[in-house]
């Protein structure tokens, strides 16, 4: 039982992670329709930027976590929101009215270059870089459960940033653009939005996310690799694609099924950790084919 | 829309200068052809084709990346002044070829000789080749503007058969030809230390003469010649490429380099039935391949093998390639109810099953990241495949067997792709890719043709492990992960969808880039998503696109040029 309940918090704060990349998908295709396999990669960059932040500041800022880690956040999210509106300005706009195949390859694309000039111009990243240890140190403790305030934090901002991220679409006018151009982007822009102003803050809201995941990432696993984008970008792919692709609490909710899947299966199932991944896979399967539009998403609308 | 626009800024500001500018480019071409190209003798000894200043000694044999220089310098001459179809698109096209040959030879010698001075003037000696080719290059392509950029040219004229059969013989003698030069460029891997300039330099000659062979009208000419006289192309290709072992390329190590491009191009065509015709995006499709290599594997007698027995090649290919077929079909399944995006996460998911339940040695087959090694190579009476053989008094290369069982295979794969494509099947998976609900509408069973599709295209990826198990000797799971369905996908779209050509030569293009730029060995998969973003952005339809297809997206272009314009009146 106590084992249940353990894996069952690390499934919650995996599931947390997962949901911070998985809003900037679902953003971005409930507005474009673009799968943006990218995205992952922008999370992977945000969390080498942190460590670059890291890396530049004097040795005494270096000891003090409560300057330190802001600033991680910060450099984090200005590279990851500088690499995500560069790929929305330079590789997704020009292809608004390809075919549907074309944004997609680009985005494969965009990824395997992301990630290999990661891998070719940062220092050492061949191999896996430590985490600086700026974050809260030891564990909550309850009962049988222990869950490192690090994971707490994550699991806070996290479900926090969700919040403000729905409030924010549904109250604010820019919200209501980015709805209103995720309906129908021609009406819209009759009725005055300007709609790559609105895709664009798309982009920058999914980039902000996947920032604050990247440098999460780093300090709840202690090191970061350059296939992380790919790996948590699929998982996060497919918790948005389980929720719904559009829905923000679609997203999340998804998120946290996958994260549960991953820790529960990788216990309890036959093969152990090692097909975690897969029983993922095989959830996703199944829901696409009796509920194709996810668990909160809309019926697909025929295009015309 | 942009784009648009600025052309036809460019061209009022241009049109009058569009000659003059291309007879000095092309002047300046000639002269940077003539010229040296480096002022000391490099490290690594003298750059090729006599461009170090020891060229004095013989000024006029020109030879190498120069005569290319030369070729296009004088090409763009004849192109400004002689009467050619779509005058600016040629002239444009081999201005661009003259600066990417001229960019890669002098980045090359100023990044090894350590300095703008090695391109320029040091040391009392003056090299300006370099240079001169360069601004010769941005010349001719201003000057194709000027020109305009008009449509592809459009050849009318009607030649008789035998005529027609002699064009294509020379034309795919031209290819073979082509082709042979481009694997032996440079030489191998390290043979020459500037092997990996020398194949850039030579591809961009290359895809400077085709787009412009391509602009006047040539290829879509040759590509309608070559549809019309199917059977003769088809047989005519197949000798080409069974010649190939006779050229230069005939040596071991280019068989097999060839022999690998050969069981990718067979997959690339598989999954172009799939993704071209039947217009399902799988992403996961290179798990087809690598459960056909398993399943050959294990029935191959290999020491891990699951089976203990050896059952001969053919049949084993065939198990391979229904085992394959069989997922193939599952895997398909969804496609009953998911559509679209939805379809390529659920083959991006299976491929992901695929990869990590072979790493893990699912139920013992796989061997699980050790991989199966020993698998025996095919053997024909007594005549191991991986041997050299003498035919008379000619000796050919080991791995020259592969090879022709490669060829075979791509054969088989382009005929049933052909057949299929032509079939009631193929316009069914057409009109299924075109509008899914129009085609269920005009009575055509989508399910059951989506499924028939992915089984197709899984059995030939199949039978393409079957060989590619044999021919390596080993399986691993790391030769199918998402890398390998993502390289797969890019030549097919690469070459152009729906094109049994293009998946050729894109898998031809992807496959043996890497062989070449080894020097590049880290940049490598860097440039590839870069080539990836940047052909979709410049030509979405591939370079040999299908007929059907391109028409179809020309006229969309028109549509949305015609959209911009009126756009531009409004504003």
């Amino acid at each position: 039982m106590s084992v249940l309940l353990q894996q069952l918090a690390n499934g919650v704060v995996q599931g947390a992670l997962i949901a911070l990349i998985a809003l900037g998908y679902t953003m971005v295709y409930g507005i474009i329709q673009l799968i943006n396999f990218a995205h992952g990669e922008v999370f992977m960059v945000a969390s080498y930027g942190g460590l670059a932040t890291f890396t530049l500041l004097p040795e005494d800022l270096q000891k003090s976590p409560a300057v330190a880690l802001p600033l991680m956040f910060v450099g984090g999210i200005v590279v990851a929101v500088v690499v995500a509106v560069i790929m929305e300005r330079f590789a997704y706009r020009p292809l608004r009215n390809a075919p549907r195949l074309a944004p997609l390859i680009t985005a494969l694309g965009v990824s395997v270059f992301l990630q290999e000039a990661v891998r070719v111009f940062y220092p050492n990243a061949k191999s896996n870089l430590p985490y600086p240890k700026v974050f809260p140190e030891g564990n909550l403790t309850l009962g049988p459960v222990n869950v490192s305030w690090t994971g707490v934090l994550l699991v806070g901002l996290s479900i926090g940033l969700a919040v403000i991220l729905q409030t924010y679409i549904n109250k604010s006018r820019m919200g209501r653009a980015m709805r209103a151009t995720a309906q129908d982007p021609d009406t819209a822009k009759l009725m005055g939005v300007n709609p790559n102003r609105v895709i664009v803050l798309t982009f920058v809201f999914g980039a902000v996310l996947a920032g604050v995941a990247g440098i999460m990432y780093g300090g709840y696993l202690n090191n970061i690799n350059i296939d992380m984008g790919f790996q948590t970008g699929i998982f996060a792919f497919t918790a948005a694609v389980l929720g719904g692709v559009g829905s923000i609490r679609g997203a999340v909710i998804g998120a946290f099924i996958i994260g549960l899947i991953k820790t529960v299966a990788g216990q309890y199932m036959p093969g152990g950790t090692q097909y975690d991944y897969v029983w993922i896979f095989v959830v996703l399967i199944l829901v696409l084919v009796f509920r194709p539009q996810g668990l909160f998403g809309e019926p697909e609308r025929v295009r015309a | 829309m942009s784009t648009v626009d600025t052309s036809s800024g460019k061209r009022s500001a241009l049109a009058p200068l569009g000659k003059p500018l291309a007879a000095a480019g092309g002047v300046l071409g000639i002269v940077a052809a003539l010229l040296p190209w480096v002022t000391f003798t490099l490290n690594d000894g003298n750059w090729p084709d006599k461009s170090t200043l020891q060229f004095f000694d013989a000024p006029f044999s020109v030879t190498g990346f120069r005569w290319h220089v030369l070729l296009l310098g004088v090409l763009i001459l004849v192109a400004a002044f002689a009467p050619v179809p779509s005058k600016g698109r040629v002239v444009r096209a081999l201005g661009w070829g003259l600066t990417l040959v001229s960019f890669v030879n002098a980045a090359y010698i100023t990044v090894k000789g350590g300095g703008l001075g090695a391109i320029t003037a040091l040391d009392g000696a003056t090299a300006f080749g370099g240079v001169v080719g360069l601004v010769a290059g941005v010349l001719a392509i201003l000057a194709g503007y000027g020109i305009g950029i008009g449509p592809v040219g459009d050849w009318k004229f009607k030649v008789s058969t035998p005529v027609a059969y002699l064009v294509l013989l020379v034309s795919f003698g031209a290819v073979l030809y082509a082709v042979a030069a481009m694997l032996t460029t440079g030489g191998v891997g390290s043979a020459n230390p500037y092997a990996g300039a020398i194949f850039l330099s030579f591809l961009g000659f290359a895809a400077g003469i085709l787009a412009a062979l391509s602009g006047v009208g040539f290829v879509r000419w040759i590509s309608a010649l070559s549809e019309q006289h199917r059977v003769f192309s088809v047989v005519v290709l197949a000798a080409c490429a069974l010649l190939l072992p006779f050229t230069d390329a005939g040596n071991e190590y280019w068989m097999t380099v060839a022999a690998n491009i050969g069981i990718y191009a067979a997959t690339a065509i598989g999954l172009n039935i799939v993704v071209g015709l039947a217009g399902l995006l799988d992403l996961g499709y290179v798990a087809f391949m690598g459960i056909g290599a398993l399943v050959a594997a294990n029935f191959s007698g290999a020491a891990t093998a699951y089976f203990g027995f050896d059952l001969p090649f053919p049949v084993a290919a065939v198990i391979a390639a229904i085992v394959a077929g069989i997922f193939g079909a599952i895997v398909g399944s969804p496609t009953l109810r998911v559509r679209g995006d939805y379809l390529a996460i659920v083959t991006l998911a299976f491929g992901e099953i695929f990869t990590r339940s072979a790493q893990n040695d699912i139920g013992g087959f796989t061997n699980g990241s050790n991989a199966i090694p020993g698998i025996p190579a095919l053997s024909l009476f007594g005549t191991e495949f991986n041997r050299s053989i003498s035919i008379g008094s000619v000796k050919l290369p080991a791995g020259v067997l592969y090879y022709i069982l490669i060829v075979l295979l791509v054969a088989a794969t382009m005929a049933v792709f052909a057949n299929l494509k032509f079939s009631r099947i193929g316009r069914a998976w057409i009109a299924i890719r075109e509008d899914e609900d129009a085609a269920r509408a005009m009575g055509i069973r989508t399910g059951k043709m989506k499924i028939l599709a992915f089984l197709i295209g899984a059995m030939l990826a199949g039978l393409a492990g079957a060989v590619f198990a044999h021919k390596n000797g080993t399986v691993s799971y790391e030769s199918f992960k998402f890398l390998e369905s993502v390289t797969l996908l890019a030549a097919v779209i690469l070459g152009g969808m729906g094109s049994i050509p293009g998946a050729v030569l894109g898998a031809a293009l992807l496959f043996v880039l890497p062989e070449k730029l080894r020097d590049f060995e880290d940049y490598r998969l860097m440039i590839f998503g870069l080539a990836l973003i940047l052909i979709m952005r410049f030509r979405p339809v591939g370079l040999i696109p299908d007929a059907h297809r391109r028409a179809e997206m020309v006229e969309r272009a028109d549509e949305n040029a015609e959209e911009a314009h009126l756009e531009a009146k409004k504003a």
